[in-house]
């Protein structure tokens, strides 16, 4: 669900780390231990590796001790702010085949970029390129479903006009939705820039605001550690 | 239509011509480069996720230095 996926889907992203999102039940966690001890990946930090943390949202890191994977970083998740449920990113995503014939479950893209609106600085150079992507692979015979994608996630001001001169019915219909549209009908830049750095603001509150009971768990969890304490 | 040209420069616009697998393997190419050079797989440290733990231990390189040293520094 990471970098690896960002550069699938047209950011360019060198993560070191691999991200997954898994379904957080006990015969899937067995697997994953399995997969898991093939790569020598110790648990790092906090919190431990159990079905509980990961239900709660918490992300559970591993560190690889396998010769060709040596210090790579594995996080797991399986619950993420403002993203769908397993079964529906499960049912929505993306099977790459690599030239090794593997193959490479990937979130949608419209997972991707829900996931990634984060309060890290970097999340949000990566969405932009992201659509951007998208919207130039799509732009000549766009589906009504990308349209609509569009108009909700887009964080480029000249796309967002340029989209809203091509559909401006559409454009009327989702103004309720998100309210920047407004900008990008009238083709004020200035306006459509300072709305989306506002909406991205506000996004971001969000993510501190959902990160913080989290936050003071994991704080709890270290200190046990520290202590010796469960 | 606006052109990816227009918005992002001809290096990015490249970037986004490419179909998503020879974006996959153009990356590849990158990590053999990385790692060739003796890059670690190691992640920064990442200040702004809500996981980072300023007090946790990190590895240290096999060399024993830092991954990024100045070598030269240049007057301002």
């Amino acid at each position: 669900m990471g970098g690896q996926a960002c550069v699938f889907y047209g950011a360019a992203e060198f993560s070191r780390d691999t991200d997954f999102a898994i379904l957080a039940d006990a015969p899937n966690l067995a697997r994953l231990r399995k997969a898991l001890a093939e790569l020598q990946a110790e648990p790092i930090a906090v919190p431990p590796f159990a079905l509980k943390h990961l239900r709660r949202g918490h992300a559970i890191h591993f560190r690889c001790q396998h010769p060709e994977a040596l210090q790579m970083c594995v996080d797991v998740m399986s619950k993420m702010r403002g993203v769908d449920s397993f079964p529906n990113l499960w049912r929505r995503r993306t099977t790459l085949q690599i030239p090794d014939g593997e193959k490479c479950d990937l979130l949608s893209l419209s997972d991707l970029v829900q996931a990634k609106k984060t309060q890290r600085d970097k999340d949000w150079p990566m969405l932009r390129r992201l659509l951007e992507a998208h919207y130039f692979q799509n732009q000549p015979k766009p589906k009504p479903a990308q349209i609509r994608f569009w108009f909700q996630e887009l964080r480029t001001p000249e796309l967002l006009v340029d989209l809203a001169r091509r559909y401006p019915a559409i454009c009327r219909r989702l103004a309720g939705q998100r309210a920047l549209l407004v900008h990008a009908q009238s083709g004020k830049m200035d306006d459509l820039e300072q709305v989306l750095l506002a909406e991205e603001t506000a996004e971001r509150q969000r993510d501190k605001e959902y990160w913080l009971p989290l936050r003071q768990e994991l704080e709890k969890l270290r200190h046990a550690k520290l202590g010796g304490g469960s | 239509m606006i052109q990816p040209e227009q918005l992002v420069g001809g290096e990015w616009a490249e970037w986004y011509r490419l179909t998503p697998v020879q974006r996959w393997l153009e990356s590849e190419k990158l990590w053999q480069t990385y790692l060739a050079l003796g890059g670690s797989l190691d992640p920064e440290p990442d200040t702004q996720s809500p996981f980072f733990d300023a007090r946790a231990s990190r590895p240290r390189p096999a060399h024993g230095r830092t991954g990024v040293r100045v070598l030269r520094r240049g007057r301002v």
